[in-house]
């Protein structure tokens, strides 16, 4: 185990930088000043007790949040700074998958993947193709035409995975994924997740509760107390 | 010891059957009261309308109807454009305002919103009354036409599409709508992913206002517009024929019914009442906020301020207004004692009703949906006809010839609402809480009682002053079945309209609204200081 300020530097160029950065909610300080870099291509898995900042974190790196101060940098440009969004979340080309999947309950599983490169400007002669290869990757093939009220929970998490990467997302925000599911299920899921990682080679930061869970799907785990990095943990050091 | 296992495996199953069948002896009698005072008088005068003159069963009260000559035409016509104009005109004006509640940031929020609901619970016969005095003598012929009562209803309806959309966009999930932000830019967004969220909603509200508007008796009376319920009115109360004043109510009844197929379809098992949830990600901006504060603002001097002044203004020419007051002190006294009598008992009865109706576990649940939308939305005058028609024989005199039919017109009219709005409450409240005290032994009445109603109890009181408010402004059922001698104020201001002077009848026109304020804004108050403790 690695003390905090050692193994927070991934590189001269990481993917994500995150600067300093301080989060309170009516007075209560969520995240105080916290520092971390992620490298291209890496899976950071942040663990932690409830409250201690993980998912406001996540949020922030979306553009979901305003950091009240600090500087978040995404591909070397900083997104955020100075108490603002300085690049709003849809232009940072992020995926995310909720903990509750958000799934648009009102349009079928093409509706959802096909708003997704529709908003990003996909060419429409792409759309039809780029669905097919999508959930081919995440094993839904055949279920294009459903709406997400009629699928299971694994094949929804799938659905949500799907249209988090569908639309060339540089990096892959997931909070507590596979909460919902049952033990067989969130093993089957776990696999497929690092499966298609490896095979997408996407950036990824994911937030669990489950630290069998993290050390299965991270290169590093971020262990927050307290809106605070405690420990980083490396569990896969070829990736650096 | 088998035997003993077995006796007390008996006793059990012999206690789960006597709850359900006390439980089953609930639901039936309000089930029964139910059909009693709302669907038998509307299935009366339906039974009533295919029989003729001479008692023989056939269509000859339709054949006028379905001549379909240029008055039922004109009839139909002015009933459609009705309707239409006022349900398009109240979304026109209600979504905006809805948006605005829901996602904008301003001052005075809670102040905004009373002064917008205020419309809805004015009786509309009263802003048909001071547009009369407003503009009646000033262009006669757009106040007295289809397109004048259009937009009195309009103004009148346009709170249900506003607090259908404010509802409908605070329980649309913010997550959603965050995991369309990093895909979309807001305004896509909100175009895309939150308002066909809302949409459903949206067009339940304007059939609803569609429904009320064809059921409308009290504007189109003043303002001489001939529609279905006018004539129901008249066939019954110039000619006391029975068979023509239902035949009439058919068509509205049809329309109204296909339209409550839709409401229900369209629902499901959503309701209006809102679910806060986080959705601060598509808030309107500060310019967006203030244009539709503007235009919230007109709409306020329209519906409220403008009606307000005319009145009071008509008013200040009384000479001797405690003589007015003293003169109707009978009929303001008995609205406020029937009206109080009459929403005690129907949520009495609602109450079971909608927990039936929320804890019922077929596919069937829309079709009660249906069926209260239904009775709810046949015209004042229809139910009034057939209040008549089923109370006025011998061994009811008792009930017939006392204020007590006031009271049943109430029940008749009112029930299903209360049932809409508490079914709709109780599903909010999860099953898994009357579990719980099953698991721990508690019997079904004690369940209901410990259990229920202590979560029920805001939903119950708010239900209460909604429906006392509906009841104070009553007009078409009472006007039909109140016993000579007995009246209340809604009846006496529609019926001294023609011969009183303005000042007087505005001065009662007045009295009539302050009476349904005060219990609007102690329903306000009592709710924020609720949210406050909780």
């Amino acid at each position: 185990m690695a003390k905090p300020g050692e193994e927070n530097r991934v590189s001269e160029s990481p993917f994500l930088r995150i600067v300093g950065v301080s989060k309170s909610f009516g007075g209560r300080a969520i995240l105080k000043n916290l520092s971390l870099e992620v490298a291209q291509g890496e899976s950071v898995v942040l663990v932690g007790p409830s409250g201690c900042g993980k998912t406001t974190l996540l949020r922030m790196i979306a553009g979901l949040e305003t950091p009240d101060a600090g500087e978040i940098y995404l591909d070397g440009e900083c997104v955020a700074a100075g108490g603002q969004n300085l690049v709003p979340p849809f232009v940072r080309r992020i995926g995310f998958v909720f903990q509750d999947l958000a799934l648009w309950t009102h349009l079928t599983v093409e509706g959802n993947l096909r708003f997704v490169l529709s908003s990003r400007k996909v060419p429409k002669t792409e759309h039809a193709k780029r669905i097919e290869e999508m959930l081919s990757l995440v094993r839904m093939k055949g279920f294009a035409e459903k709406y997400p009220g009629k699928l299971s929970g694994g094949e929804q998490q799938r659905v949500a995975l799907a249209r988090a990467l569908i639309g060339g997302s540089r990096l892959l925000l997931l909070d507590e994924p596979l909460s919902s599911l049952d033990a067989d299920l969130r093993g089957e899921l776990r696999d497929e997740l690092i499966r298609i990682q490896k095979r997408l080679r996407i950036t990824t930061v994911s937030v669990t509760h489950d630290e069998a869970e993290a050390r299965v799907l991270a290169d590093r785990i971020v262990k927050l107390k307290d809106g605070e990095i405690e420990s980083i943990t490396i569990v896969k050091p070829e990736i650096r | 010891m088998e035997s003993v296992l077995k006796n007390s495996e008996l006793r059990r199953s012999a206690i789960i059957r006597w709850r359900l069948t006390f439980r089953g002896v609930i639901f039936l009698a309000a089930a029964v009261v139910f059909f009693c005072f709302s669907v038998l008088p509307v299935g009366y005068m339906l039974a009533l309308s295919l029989i003729d003159e001479r008692g023989d069963f056939g269509l000859e009260n339709y054949r006028t109807l379905l001549a379909f000559d240029s008055r039922q035409r004109g009839l139909l016509l002015n009933s459609a454009a009705l309707g239409f104009g006022a349900a398009s005109l109240s979304t026109v004006i209600g979504v905006p305002l809805g948006l605005l509640l829901a996602r904008g940031e301003f001052a005075f929020k809670r102040f905004w919103r009373f002064g917008l609901v205020v419309p809805l619970v004015i009786p509309p016969y009263i802003f048909a009354l001071s547009w009369i005095l407003l503009l009646g003598g000033l262009v006669p012929g757009f106040v007295y036409s289809v397109f004048g009562t259009v937009a009195i209803l309009g103004l009148c309806f346009y709170p249900l599409p506003m607090l259908a959309t404010e509802a409908a966009l605070r329980s649309v999930d913010g997550r959603m709508e965050e995991a369309a932000l990093l895909a979309a830019p807001p305004f896509r967004v909100f175009w895309r992913i939150t308002l066909p969220l809302v949409a459903p909603v949206v067009s339940a509200a304007f059939l609803i206002v569609f429904v009320l508007s064809v059921a409308e008796f009290g504007v189109p009376g003043l303002l001489r517009v001939r529609v279905y319920t006018t004539e129901v009115f008249t066939a019954f109360a110039a000619l006391y024929d029975f068979g023509a004043a239902t035949a009439l109510a058919v068509p509205a009844s049809l329309v109204t019914l296909a339209a409550a197929v839709f409401v229900a379809k369209i629902i499901g098992e959503k309701t209006l009442v809102g679910r806060r949830q986080s959705s601060s990600a598509l808030n309107m901006t500060s310019g967006g906020s203030r244009l539709v504060l503007l235009a919230a603002g007109m709409i306020f001097v329209a519906t409220c301020l403008l009606p307000a002044v005319v009145l009071l203004s008509e008013a200040f020419r009384i000479r001797n207004l405690s003589s007015v007051v003293l003169e109707s002190g009978a009929a303001i006294a008995n609205s406020l004692l029937l009206s109080a009598i009459g929403a005690t008992l129907v949520i009495a009865v609602s109450v079971i009703l909608g927990y039936a109706r929320g804890r019922a576990g077929t596919n069937w649940n829309w079709l009660a949906d249906v069926v209260f939308v239904v009775i709810f939305a046949v015209p004042s005058t229809v139910v009034g006809v057939g209040i008549i028609g089923l109370w006025n024989r011998g061994g009811l005199e008792m009930v017939y010839t006392s204020q007590a039919i006031i009271v049943v017109g109430y029940l008749a009219r009112f029930t299903p609402v209360a049932a809409l709005i508490l079914g709709g409450i109780v599903r909010q409240i999860p099953y898994s809480i009357e579990e719980a005290a099953a698991i721990s032994g508690a019997s079904w009445p004690r369940i209901f009682g410990r259990i229920v109603l202590p979560n029920v109890r805001n939903g119950i009181v708010g239900t209460w002053l909604i429906i006392f408010i509906f009841a104070f402004g009553e007009l078409g059922t009472t006007l039909l079945v109140a016993p000579p001698g007995e009246t209340t104020l809604p009846v006496r201001i529609y019926t001294i309209i023609a011969n009183t002077p303005p000042s007087e009848v505005a001065a009662l026109a007045l009295l009539q609204i302050s009476f349904v304020l005060l219990p609007l804004a102690f329903l306000i108050l009592w709710r924020s200081r609720e949210k406050r403790t909780a």
